[in-house]
């Protein structure tokens, strides 16, 4: 007998021009914000901005990041029940084109040798540090330059490649997309893993070039991931108040994209706890000068604490149950919090600073969320540009069926 | 329906009725319909859990993950508090607690002497390892399993309850039960067969042999901690037991053993030529022989004063080493002596008296050497005796030696009157 | 007897259409019949005898040498200053990891609702617990005094002498120990179905007392599967983060030593990525032969083990992901003692051991890129079995290099095995194999109640339940030359 029918082609329709209007204002907003932090910055310290905008941008690279591995993994796997949440996470990625331009100003710091960013790039310093000598080989800015562009150049295909072929699939119902996008992103994933690790170190891990950690590239992949399915589920959340995909995206969904957040945040906690027992453990100065400063005052105990309470215990307990998962408004709440220690997460790494420019004043500055809100403005225009001209659901993929109709255990 | 008993046979109990079924569906459309008929004491029999089947019976969320929740709690608390008392805390923190319960904190390789970093994956194991317990145990606890006996195990058509069969079943207890409508309405709901279930009216608890084996076996059980126990509380003269016997009988070699490893094959090492030990470079010939040049010494060494706390020395040493056998006097009629007399041991030589005109002639440093070395059956002392001790015994000796033989005038005037 | 059944490719992938997972039409009786077949035929096939004959002459040997090792010492193992771990502790780790894709498969593929695990839980799991033994052994016979081992539990006592809670060695203990029971409790309590499976054909009363008495009476009561069920999916919750941390504590064993080569960050997903690598290798490597010989390449199909030559592929970029990483961060470190040490494993006394590991980990799984050689079964065992070999290389690796050559120059020595340990490692090969035949043949090799639950036949069809949404499964009528685009309403086509 016939099921319910779903107007898949209501459900999935493109933004109207309110929403245009709306992502407008975000830019300017964000343009604005921006700006007011360029002025700050030019008052207070460009190093100061340039570590404010770093934080922020590489928090919404995160998440664009994590939207591409999410794309290209269910790409990978076949997946059935995430087609119908997918469009979504396809958008999210193709911010990856805006970002590549939001990351030019990242290398005026690099190129300009900004004293108080990236001390390698300084070769005053690198004269006098044979610590510094040693890799130079490596840190330096041209190869620096060389290598951002193979990122960017990286993501920005396969980000836009992913979005082309699922829509063009929209019109044609050809599954041979499907194959397509399957064959790319197997060999895709492991570019990403690659791009996504070198990109950590070269521009969080070199804040403090004297340091290193063979884990830190899972450890912002992990932290990644937890904030993108956050920000997936704020966005389908919203995109059903508006009356899309009421049907195409349910309690099902939700169940799903609550595990993996569970599932991550155990993840990042797993990783961030290893790193941390092993050079807790050895005491090795040259690896636990990273967390001296992590650990060093009051401030920044409470940060850590926060973390600890914030970004682990406090999620595993809320999401272990089904109850919450299912709940559309209680798994909205985790996701903003999770966004919201994603963030701290990021702030952690990038804002200690120990030695000669230690700060002693709360390092919690006015550029940090000026530019939260001025970068945020930006990506969030970005979101919604492609969602104006594409439809929401992958509308004749093949797996579609099977993502409306699947229920959990 | 029960049979009719004979005097032999016994009686047949009726449990409930059985309908089987070839496919999940059907199974699920019939289970619906006998929810809805109001039956409460039903089930259904699948060889699978069947998707679907829960809500056709109404059959609630079980607790089990909550109790699963509760061990898996109790499991991260108990890895904290483990790890805290026995690595963190010592007597001294709780000198009330029995020796073989109490912590003992020890500093090792600089770590905090509370580690809750290191701690951690401890934690997490007992965490898991509670949780999974529980979930297993409550599992089958709360479906009460083990259940080897169930009337339905009698039917050859239930044994494809396991392989490819559904099966639906109704007990006789619930109120709605009636042998001839409720079979009826079963046959109405596409059921292959129906069939009743029936006991088969053996006594349903266990034999008489069984329980008295086990409970002998119990008994028995108890005799080897009981053993134990009594041994833990009580005292014997007699060495303890134990089963591996590496410090009784240590594998090591001893001194007068043979050892193949060596070339000339003796355990006991000489030092090696031409060393010496520590302290024991001994030049001095005057303070550790008593000799001067070849002769024997006729003055104490300079390294030793005599004086009144060196004389009282001596005397102390001298009753400890020498008076068992000399006496207190220096006769030779120590206790040793005495007994011997006593004893009438055969071959016995009074040991010498020291106020003998022999020994009164000798030279401090041939006394000196006849305690380091001993002289015909009296041991050496060397290993016994210090040399400034020895000094001191020889200092004594002559002391004692004055003592019996003195004149009046090598009595000082004042202590002469003591002597009338 | 060997299946003379077909090998069927159920391979393709056509987007929108679910691949048959169980061929052969088989249904509940067919596949029922085909599993209990290894059990029920009076005897096994003569090939099962002749490797259970090479296993017990194995698992004599390894009883021979431990007990060797007890009455004489360690002095018998080659281990020297500063090779203080060689054969002993690789082997630990070896056997360790290999157990680590049974519960993957069990417990996180059920997570991520695979369904064609189904057909190869059961015995991963068997491996699992039988690895997880032999693995148990080595720390055990390791410690010099093995008759005081239970010094290592929190007994009391009367010298207040407690474990050492500190040290990763200790970890170890619980984390492997918890594994152990944690892994025999999800294969006994899955198992239950299908000794009541066994039980009810059982065809001799001394058989049917013993799978009665194994599977507890279970009856197949729909309550009852309500609990087992939630109980499943609860150890299976459990079971995921229990196998990343075992492997990870494993690793804590080097990690937190200061050694280079030893101490990096990366080593608690590395171990992980590399024990699933592993033991997806043991997996396919006793499955293809397992599916000829006991007849059940329509249950164990080609796509299950196309799947499970893909999970190798990736775990093995994992792997190799982390070695690029510890070589890079070691030049990047410019620590001279770990740049060293990355130069003296390739081009060191071990670098025939090194170069054996990158040819086995590194290049022979990329052969799995190929869909050629994932559904070519011969291809898969050769591949696998480097596999194996790559994986016991690279502990010896770690191990064995880090140690040989660690700070100080004139401390160095090079580390040979005695024919001891070579023959104990062989005889652990044994206990494995031994065991896993004789599950083979008296329990049930293949979950039949979970594979039945994913065939299509325990599908409710539409026409019962009509509000509900049913993805179209029919498994037998595909063809791929059709493609209808799907329904643009939902509900079944």
């Amino acid at each position: 007998m016939r099921s319910t029918a779903i107007d898949i082609d209501n459900e999935s329709r493109p933004l109207e021009r309110g929403a245009a209007r709306r992502a407008g204002a975000a830019a300017l907003v964000g343009l604005a914000a921006t700006g007011l932090a360029i002025g700050l910055g030019a008052g207070s310290g460009w190093d100061v901005f340039f570590r404010s905008y770093l934080l922020n941008y590489t928090y919404f690279l995160s998440l664009a990041l994590g939207g591409l591995c999410f794309v290209m993994l269910q790409h990978v796997v076949r997946a059935g029940w995430s087609v119908s949440v997918r469009r979504v996470a396809e958008f999210v990625a193709a911010t990856l084109p805006w970002l590549t331009l939001l990351f030019l100003p990242l290398l005026v710091p690099v190129v300009g040798r900004l004293p108080g960013v990236y001390e390698w790039t300084d070769p005053a310093v690198v004269q006098g540090d044979p610590r510094l000598q040693a890799k130079a080989a490596y840190l330096n800015v041209p190869f620096f330059a060389v290598r951002c562009a193979v990122y960017f150049g990286v993501w920005s295909w396969l980000a836009w490649f992913c979005l082309r072929e699922s829509r063009t699939q929209d019109i044609s119902g050809d599954p041979r997309h499907t194959q397509r996008l399957e064959r790319v992103s197997a060999p895709g994933l492991l570019a990403l893993a690659l791009t996504v690790t070198f990109f950590a170190i070269d521009t969080l891990m070199s804040l403090h070039p004297h340091w290193y950690s063979t884990i830190w590239g899972v450890y912002f992949f992990a932290g990644s991931a937890v904030g993108f399915y956050a920000l997936l589920v704020l966005m389908l959340a919203i995109l059903r108040r508006s009356g899309r995909m009421r049907h195409a995206v349910g309690a099902e969904h939700f169940h799903d994209l609550g595990k993996l957040a569970f599932g991550f945040v155990v993840f990042w906690a797993y990783i961030a706890f290893s790193q941390y027992l092993l050079i807790w453990y050895a005491n090795l100065p040259e690896e636990t000068i990273w967390y001296r400063p992590r650990q060093g005052d009051r401030w920044w105990v409470g940060v850590s604490l926060l973390l600890v309470f914030g970004h682990f215990l406090l999620p595993l307990m809320a999401l272990m149950s089904r109850f919450p998962k299912r709940r559309p408004r209680l798994l909205v709440a985790a996701a903003v919090w999770l966004l919201l220690m994603h963030w701290l997460d990021l702030y952690y790494i990038v804002k200690p600073r120990a030695g000669p420019h230690h700060d002693h004043a709360p390092p919690l500055h006015a550029t940090d969320l000026l530019l939260l809100v001025g970068l945020g403005g930006l990506f969030v225009a970005a979101l919604v540009r492609p969602m104006r001209r594409w439809h929401l659901l992958p509308r004749r993929d093949p797996r579609l069926p099977e993502a409306l109709s699947y229920e959990n255990v | 329906m029960t049979a009719q008993a004979t005097s032999s046979t016994p009686v047949r109990k009726l449990h409930g009725l059985i309908a089987e079924f070839t496919s999940p569906g059907a199974l699920v459309t019939a289970a619906e319909q006998v929810r809805d008929a109001g039956f409460t004491r039903w089930d259904t029999h699948t060889p699978f859990p069947v998707h679907g089947i829960d809500a056709a019976m109404d059959i609630r969320r079980t607790r089990l993950p909550w109790l699963v929740l509760a061990a898996g709690t109790a499991g991260c608390l108990l890895g904290l508090l483990m790890q805290w008392w026995m690595n963190a805390t010592s007597a001294a923190d709780f000198p009330t607690v029995p020796t073989f319960l109490q912590g003992y904190d020890y500093l090792i390789s600089g770590k905090p002497i509370f580690s809750l970093p290191a701690n951690i994956p401890v934690i997490f194991e007992l965490t898991v390892l509670l949780a999974a317990l529980v979930t297993v145990i409550g599992m089958l606890a709360l479906n009460n399993l083990p259940r080897f006996h169930d009337a339905l195990f009698r039917l050859p058509r239930f044994r494809r309850v396991t392989t490819d069969r559904f099966f639906l079943r109704v007990d006789a207890d619930d109120p709605r039960f009636d042998a001839e409508g409720t079979a009826v309405f079963l046959r109405g709901l596409g059921a292959v067969a129906v069939e009743p279930v029936e006991s088969d009216g053996q006594p349903a608890h266990w034999p008489r042999w069984l329980v008295t084996a086990l409970v002998v076996l119990a008994a028995l059980a108890l005799f080897p901690p009981l053993v134990v126990a009594k041994a833990r509380l009580s005292k014997s003269p007699k060495p303890r037991i134990a089963l591996i016997q590496d410090m009784d009988n240590q594998e090591r070699y001893k001194a007068q053993q043979s050892n193949p490893v060596f070339a000339d094959g003796r355990a006991g090492r000489q030092p090696p030529a031409g060393t010496m030990a520590r302290g024991q470079l001994h030049t001095d010939a005057h303070y550790y022989v008593g000799r001067v040049g070849d002769d024997w010494a006729l003055t104490f060494p300079p390294q030793v004063t005599v004086d009144q706390a060196f004389l009282r020395r001596g005397q102390e040493r001298f009753g400890v080493y020498c008076a068992p056998c000399h006496g207190l006097g220096g006769a030779g009629d120590g206790l040793v002596h005495q007994r011997a007399v006593q004893r009438d041991t055969p071959g016995w030589v009074q040991p010498s008296s020291l106020h003998d005109q022999l020994i009164r002639s000798r030279p401090v440093g041939h006394l000196f050497n006849t305690i380091t070395n001993g002289i015909r059956s009296m041991p050496p002392y060397s290993d016994q005796i210090p040399p400034a001790d020895r000094w001191a015994i020889v200092a004594y000796v002559r002391a004692l030696q004055l003592s019996q033989d003195a004149r009046l005038e090598d009595v000082p005037p004042e202590r002469q009157p003591e002597l009338r | 007897m060997t299946s003379v059944a077909p090998e069927i490719d159920n391979t393709a992938e056509i987007p929108g259409r679910r691949a048959v997972l169980i061929t052969g039409d088989l249904d509940f009786t067919g596949v029922t019949d085909t599993v209990a077949a290894v059990w029920e035929r009076p005897r096994p096939p003569r090939a099962w005898y002749v490797a259970l004959a090479i296993s017990l002459t194995l698992l004599t040997i390894l009883g021979a040498m431990v007990l060797y090792l007890i009455l004489n010492g360690v002095g018998v193992w080659g281990l020297n200053n500063p090779t203080a771990w060689g054969f002993d502790i690789t082997n630990f780790v070896f056997w360790v990891g290999i157990g680590h894709a049974g519960t993957l498969i069990s417990a996180i593929l059920f997570l991520f609702r695979q369904k064609w695990r189904t057909s190869i839980n059961r015995f991963a799991e068997a491996m699992t617990i039988f690895a997880v033994m032999c693995a148990g052994l080595f720390p055990g016979i390791h410690v010099g005094r093995i008759w005081l081992a239970y010094w290592l539990a929190p007994l009391p006592n009367q010298m207040a002498m407690w474990p050492n809670f500190r040290s990763p060695l200790l970890w170890d203990v619980f984390a492997v120990g918890t594994y152990f029971t944690v892994s025999l409790l999800f294969w006994y309590v899955g198992m239950l179905p299908d000794l009541a499976t066994f039980r009810d054909r059982a065809t001799s009363r001394p058989r049917q007392i013993i799978y009665g008495l194994l599977s507890l009476g279970w009856n197949g009561s729909s309550r009852h599967w309500h609990r087992f069920e939630r109980a499943y999916l609860l150890l299976a919750a459990l079971a995921t983060p229990l196998v990343l941390s075992v492997h990870s504590v494993v690793s804590f064993d080097f990690a937190v030593s200061q050694l280079p080569g030893w101490h990096t960050t990366i080593f608690p997903p590395y171990f992980v990525a590399g024990a699933i690598f592993g033991g997806f290798a043991m997996v396919l490597t006793l499955a293809v032969p397992a599916r000829e010989l006991f007849g059940l390449k329509n249950i164990i199909t080609l796509r299950h083990l196309e799947n499970c030559c893909k999970i190798v592929l990736v775990t093995g970029l994992m792997v190799s992901y982390a070695y690029m990483m510890e070589f890079f961060m070691a030049w990047y470190s410019g620590s001279p003692f770990e740049r060293f040490i990355f130069r003296a494993r390739a081009g060191g006394p071990y670098a025939w051991a090194y170069w054996t590991m990158i040819a086995c980990n590194v290049v022979a799984p990329q052969l799995f890129w190929f869909k050629r050689v994932r559904t070519n079964v011969w291809l898969i065992l050769v591949v696998v079995m480097a596999v194996n070999v790559g994986m016991w290389f690279e502990r010896f690796v770690i191990i064995v290099t880090s140690l040989s050559q660690d700070f100080l120059p004139s401390s160095w020595d090079y580390y040979r095995p005695s024919l001891v340990e070579i023959l104990t490692l062989a005889g652990s090969f044994g206990l494995f194999f031994t065991l896993f035949l004789l599950f083979c043949r008296f329990l049930p090799m293949v979950a039949m109640a979970e594979v039945k639950t994913v065939m299509p036949q325990a599908a409710l069809t539409a026409e019962r339940h009509p509000h509900e949404h049913v993805p179209p499964t029919r498994a037998f009528d595909y063809n791929p030359d059709e493609h209808e685009p799907p329904a643009q309403t939902g509900g079944s086509s």
